[in-house]
């Protein structure tokens, strides 16, 4: 891919990466959403949250991987735990990661 | 201007950039391994900010693909965006003006959305909290970009530092914090279950995340139906 190909291709995500973020909240907040599409809306988070957290830990690398070798499924236990009991971001994230490295390094 | 919400809001995206950190530097190598620039790829990485998206990119510059199949790939990765975005808006609506709103939407990724909607079951959202978490994100997924395009084929591997279980923690920690009614608990594991067997029997929505989006309709859907019958 040449130059110049590069930078159409940049400009051509920009585009549709920033309307699908920019649109909904540009053009809906002057609509009223009915009691209803406000619930529907309030399960979104806990929905794409629970896919993330399972697609990241149980397909690290794209696919579905059950094995004992998944480091991420063993790292995921105490990070867990350390979530459930503090609810902090930070111990889960130092948890998180002090776990996978040692997992790396020693497993 | 309310300070202590810029502060917070920069405070929060610590651990996203932290997570951010050895994406962006991923990124920005390989980005130079297909011929792009320092240049261009860390102005893909402001841009663009869509992580998914520009590795799908790169792969399929990689492969000789065309822009446009780039570009049809993208619009399928970034719709859970319209998504996302939907939702926050009955949160944002009478704390931020919607032409901030609507500018600094640019920012929103899983990372910003997820910690942002946290934020917000509690606090009323407010624009210089929204600049300070997108913006700081966002940075820190530029700096990570440059640093990996420039430093290149120097970088040691990050996965000895743990760095890539940054993200996942991230998830597992905002989805634990997320839920309040046990009907969220139901929907995140129905989502969840529903996500990956979606990418198992259709395994490009892996890869173009469409499986989260279909997933999420649905699981929200059955939360909304399970909710009115009890």
């Amino acid at each position: 891919m040449s130059a110049a190909e590069i930078w159409i291709m940049i400009i051509g995500v920009s585009i549709v990466s920033l309307l699908p973020r920019i649109l909904p909240v540009a053009l809906l907040s002057r609509m009223e959403f009915s009691e209803a599409f406000k619930e529907w809306l309030s399960y979104i988070a806990p929905a794409v949250l629970g896919a993330l957290a399972a697609l990241s830990v149980i397909a690290p690398n794209g696919q579905i991987d059950f094995h004992a070798s998944n480091l991420y499924l063993w790292a995921a236990i105490p990070t867990i735990i350390v979530a459930v009991r503090t609810r902090s971001l930070f111990y889960s994230l130092t948890v998180g990661i002090v776990s996978m490295a040692l997992l790396y390094n020693f497993m | 201007m309310r300070r202590n919400e810029l502060v917070l809001g920069m405070r929060d995206a610590f651990p996203i950039v932290l997570g951010y950190l050895p994406l962006g530097m991923a990124f920005g190598v390989l980005a130079g391994e297909v011929g792009f620039s320092i240049f261009q790829a860390t102005m893909m990485s402001v841009l663009c900010f869509t992580g998914a998206g520009q590795y799908i990119a790169i792969g399929i510059v990689q492969a000789g693909g065309a822009i446009i199949t780039i570009i049809i790939a993208n619009v399928l990765v970034n719709l859970r965006y319209f998504l996302f975005a939907t939702s926050m808006v009955p949160k944002l609506k009478g704390n931020v003006p919607t032409l901030w709103a609507a500018i600094l939407s640019y920012g929103l990724t899983d990372e910003t959305y997820a910690v942002a909607m946290n934020r917000y079951q509690t606090h009323r959202p407010s624009t210089e909290y929204m600049a300070a978490l997108n913006l700081t994100a966002h940075a820190g997924w530029i700096s990570s970009t440059l640093l990996g395009a420039w430093l290149g084929a120097f970088i040691t591997n990050t996965d000895k530092l743990g760095l890539g279980f940054a993200l996942p923690a991230m998830y597992i920690c905002l989805l634990v914090m997320v839920i309040g009614r046990r009907s969220d608990c139901y929907v995140a594991i129905l989502t969840a279950v529903l996500c990956l067997i979606i990418g198992y029997f259709f395994p490009p929505t892996m890869v173009n995340l469409s499986n989260i989006i279909i997933a999420s309709i649905i699981g929200a859907t059955l939360g909304v139906l399970f909710n009115e019958r009890s």
